[in-house]
């Protein structure tokens, strides 16, 4: 097991280097002059060249990337043009709030998709399967942001629900820093009212992002389930007399629940590069609004950092997933 | 004679299909008295194992359906029965065993487990889990699985096809059930391990007095364990004798041909070398005698309405026209 996870975790090195291969090249092959933009509008012809010996920004690529990654690993990713700060101390700021988004948005998911899975399945071609197979249905063609507007505008500005976007009212403070999920700081530090409101912040973008992955779990855990239940160990088990609930929520689902991981892992990757998105419609101050803001300046050190975190945040989770298979599955744990 | 055990009454079960409505079971009538072991043989395909399954409930309806009969089990029509009276039944009285031991076996629960779970189910939870266990390690002991602790704890994909065959017997017997079924427990061994399955299995079944519905399409298989047998073919009887009078002296032409078809009572049946043809299609199945088609000995009344089983005496009964009476003294 530890052996996995060393391995794992070395690989997660080796990949994360090339994204940021893929990603220094794009970065430096888009149209923008870095060394103009850092040095400003103002600057004369010979500032700028100065600011581009300055930032190494004169230097063939292959000696900047290497660079670049000596001070990635010493823990500088640089400065954001358009927050004038460090880029480090930026994410320490606003990835926090994308975690928040992002568990919460996966955890919804989970906790509704993988129920529903099974009550379809166990209701196959009933009133209960049809709904939710349309429910389904619709999810998966439904693009984020889209729902994330719609959402918005019935529940919050028609219904006046939910609040229409940010993580807290401005009339509230918020609570001590302590992890930087506002959710998380208001119950450590007992704080319930905030802890309520910072809960309705996140509701509809939390819904909207995990509506896709919602709606990919069920589809796919009911398929597991169906299967699963016309198995030869589910016969002998109902041989046994042993009852339907005992069939379904563990021998069953257990298996059923293997495929269905492998979704899970996959659905976060997208709902990662989602935050993009649905961070910009509800302005929630996450790394993915943060890395939009910095785009349309051009600023590349904050999106390389952000690929960066999003990147091994996505390894991260495939490294938990394949523990929870392994915990899952015997002939997995024999093979590790 | 006592009552049987079990009592299967002109069932008839209809699979409803994309293709159409397939007649898998067509008016089965059989008997199992008590003490007694069955055997059940006829080709792949021509029903045995959903007969016997939907006895109890375990042919997933739908597609199934079942359109006649009665299941005279315990002194009650099984057919008449809610799944949760017919959970009860299963597993405490009626245990099954079946063909493959490596797909029968959870993947994912401890051997264990899922003993412990099958005999808290068969007795209904009026037992503690240290005793289930205890109860599951003594039949572990009992099917002679070395090492009992150990495979315990252990997962299906660590034991061979021999040892789960035997954990699923272990399981099967945990409750000392009155019937027996056993869905050709063999087939998928390796034959050393096919008679030493078939010696545990008579073992038990005399030691705890077990009635038996061996099904099988090893006519040697049969002849070892059971004492009288049913021959079936395309979801109909069509003959049921004593085992000693299925071998010595066949009435139905489809059991000449079994028998015909096999070289060495140890050798399975896949090619029926003694009957050309194939099973008829069952979604517009044949008025008359379904075996008509494929027979030597046909007659053109053959085709003309289905023939009853007839009791020819001494518990030898066939379905085939040329044993009417007015046939045979014409
Ligand atoms: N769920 C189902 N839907 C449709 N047809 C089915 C279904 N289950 C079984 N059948 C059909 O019912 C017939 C009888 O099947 P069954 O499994 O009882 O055969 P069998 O005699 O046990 O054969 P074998 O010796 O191969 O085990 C087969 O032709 C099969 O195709
Ligand atoms: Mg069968």
């Amino acid at each position: 097991m530890l052996k996995l996870i060393y391995r794992r975790l070395l690989m997660m090195v080796v990949m994360l280097l090339g994204l940021l291969a893929i990603m220094f090249v794009v970065a430096n092959v888009a149209p923008g002059d870095p060394a103009r933009l850092a040095a400003g509008p103002d600057a004369t012809r010979d500032m700028v060249e100065t600011i581009r010996v300055e930032r190494g920004l004169d230097k063939p690529l292959p000696q900047r990337f290497v660079i670049y990654l000596g001070s990635v690993v010493t823990g500088d990713l640089g400065t954001s043009i358009h927050t004038g700060r460090a880029v480090l101390h930026d994410l320490a700021i606003y990835f926090p709030a994308t975690l928040e988004l992002v568990l919460f948005s996966i955890g919804l998911a989970i906790v509704l998709g993988i129920p529903l899975g099974v009550i379809a399945a166990v209701n196959h071609n009933q009133l209960a399967d049809h709904i939710i197979r349309i429910f389904a249905v619709s999810g998966v063609a439904m693009p984020m942001f889209w729902l994330g507007l719609m959402l918005q505008w019935y529940l919050a500005l028609e219904l006046n629900w939910f609040p229409l976007g940010g993580q807290l009212d401005l009339m509230s403070d918020p609570p001590t820093r302590i992890t930087g999920m506002l959710t998380v700081d208001a119950l450590l530090t007992g704080n319930f009212a905030i802890f309520l409101g910072a809960v309705a912040h996140l509701f509809l973008p939390a819904l909207s992002l995990s509506f896709p992955a919602l709606a990919s779990i069920i589809r796919v855990n009911r398929a597991e389930m169906l299967e699963t239940l016309n198995r030869d160990y589910i016969t002998n088990a109902r041989a046994q007399g042993i009852g339907p609930l005992r069939i379904v929520a563990a021998y069953a689902l257990k298996n059923a629940l293997l495929p269905t991981l492998a979704m899970i892992g996959l659905r976060f990757g997208w709902m990662l590069g989602g935050t993009v998105l649905v961070e910009g419609v509800f302005d929630w101050p996450g790394v993915g609004l943060y890395a939009a803001k910095a785009a349309i300046s051009s600023d590349f050190e904050p999106i390389m950092a952000v690929t960066l975190v999003l990147g091994a945040s996505f390894m991260l989770a495939n490294l938990l997933i394949d523990l929870t298979y392994a915990a899952l599955d015997p002939r997995v744990r024999a093979q590790v | 004679m006592s009552d049987p055990i079990l009592s299967i009454r002109d069932m008839r079960l209809e699979f409803d299909t994309f293709d159409g409505v397939y007649k898998a079971i067509d008016g089965v009538s059989l008997n199992v008295a008590p003490g007694e072991a069955l055997g059940l043989v006829g080709e792949t395909g021509c029903g045995k194992s959903v007969l016997t399954r939907a006895a109890f409930g375990l042919v997933p309806s739908p597609p199934a359906r079942i359109t006649s009969g009665e299941v005279l089990f315990g002194g009650r029509d099984l057919l008449s029965l809610r799944e949760k009276q017919l959970r009860s039944i299963r597993g405490a009285q009626v245990a099954m065993i079946f063909q493959d031991p490596m797909t029968y076996l959870n993947p994912v629960f401890k051997v264990g487990t899922q003993l412990v779970d099958a005999i808290i189910a068969q007795q209904k939870g009026a037992i503690a889990r240290r005793a289930a266990r205890d109860l599951a390690l003594e039949m572990l002991d009992k099917v002679h699985l070395p090492n009992p602790q150990r495979q315990f704890d252990s997962y299906p994909h660590e034991l061979s096809g021999g040892m789960r065959q035997r954990v699923l017997i272990a399981m099967a017997l945990a409750a000392k059930p009155k019937l027996l079924i056993a869905d050709e427990p063999t087939t998928a061994l390796d034959v050393t391990v096919q008679a030493q399955i078939l010696d545990l299995i008579a073992e038990l079944v005399s030691e705890l007095g077990l009635s038996v519905i061996m099904i099988s399409h090893d006519l040697g298989v049969v002849a070892q364990v059971c004492n009288r047998v049913a021959v079936m073919y395309a979801g109909q009887i069509v003959e049921d004798a004593p085992v000693a009078d299925i071998f010595d002296n066949p009435k139905h032409p489809y059991t000449l041909g079994l028998l015909k078809a096999i070289p060495h009572p140890l050798r399975p049946v896949e090619h029926l070398a003694g009957i050309p043809g194939s099973l008829p299609n069952l979604y517009t199945p044949p008025t008359g005698c379904r075996f008509a088609d494929r027979c030597s000995h046909a007659v053109p009344v053959c085709t003309d309405g289905k023939p009853p089983l007839m009791d020819l005496g001494a518990g030898h009964r066939v379905a085939c026209t040329l044993y009417r009476k007015e046939h045979v003294d014409a």
